[in-house]
């Protein structure tokens, strides 16, 4: 099998991860996905900090067309989801750095660090937007 | 591997162009770095942007002139900029094949650097104005 590799002629295809179709869903696997789409989120996410800071940047009419849409319902909307894509990710970051350095792979807490990725994810969007109605 | 007697090639030429290592690990240790620098950085920003989402126009401009604070927005920008298009360039090679993806790539590297110079110079204009 591996000197086929070496053959001259066409190339084999590159060996693909086994994924959805192969492997049944695991909470590992979900966060992993999560984890992707998050920071897929993110991508877009950031144009809302640009757009926050090239208003400041700009006159006060600029920054009031910002703020006009952070305030309104759409707003809050996009500002919650991306505030959540954002500890999710925060989260999920900090699993992925333990588990780089060879802890916590082990069959029962695995899966408790994706689940403890999924409820602080969304307890650290809870806390932190309670912050922001109360200091309002 | 297997030596063919008839294949002029020797087993260097064979497996050059297979895939190497000679950038692939700069690129996992900068997405590692920068993620690790994140975890303070994020909640650092997630700080100040709960203090600068209740200000008005010229109240954010007061705290983005202050140095901790501009800092620490410029930190944030530039560490998840370069997170944000390593994070990206594994999606585009994962999913995208052929000749899109060498434009997916490209488009990605061009978007991700003006972003991270809009901000970066937003926030410096603001912070010596």
């Amino acid at each position: 099998m591996a000197s086929s590799d070496a053959l001259p002629g066409p190339r084999r295809p590159r060996p693909m991860s086994p994924h959805l179709s192969i492997y049944r869903p695991t909470m590992t696997m979900a966060m992993s996905i999560a984890h992707r789409i998050s920071g897929a989120a993110l991508y877009v996410g950031v144009l809302l900090l640009a757009w926050f800071l090239i208003a400041a940047s700009a006159d006060s009419s600029s920054f009031a067309v910002f703020s006009d849409f952070i305030g309104s319902f759409i707003g809050r909307l996009v500002l919650f989801v991306v505030t959540w894509a954002l500890f999710h990710h925060l989260v999920g970051g900090i699993r992925h750095i333990v588990w780089d350095a060879g802890y916590g792979l082990d069959a029962p807490l695995r899966d408790q660090m994706a689940w403890a990725t999924l409820i602080g994810g969304f307890a650290l969007t809870i806390f932190v937007w309670s912050i922001g109605f109360a200091v309002r | 591997m297997v030596d063919h007697p008839s294949d002029l090639r020797t087993p260097l030429g064979r497996v050059r162009f297979l895939g190497s290592a000679r950038v692939g690990t700069t690129e996992a240790r900068l997405v590692h770095l920068t993620s690790v620098a994140l975890v303070p950085l994020t909640i650092g920003f997630v700080c100040l942007m709960l203090d600068l989402l209740r200000k008005d126009y010229n109240g954010v401009r007061a705290v983005l002139t202050r140095p901790i604070p501009a800092i620490l927005l410029l930190a944030f920008i530039l560490a998840g900029i370069v997170h944000m298009e390593l994070g990206m360039r594994s999606i585009i090679v994962d999913y995208i094949g052929g000749h899109a993806r060498a434009w997916a790539l490209a488009a990605n590297t061009c978007f991700a650097a003006l972003l991270a110079l809009a901000c970066l110079y937003a926030t410096l204009r603001v912070a010596f104005t």
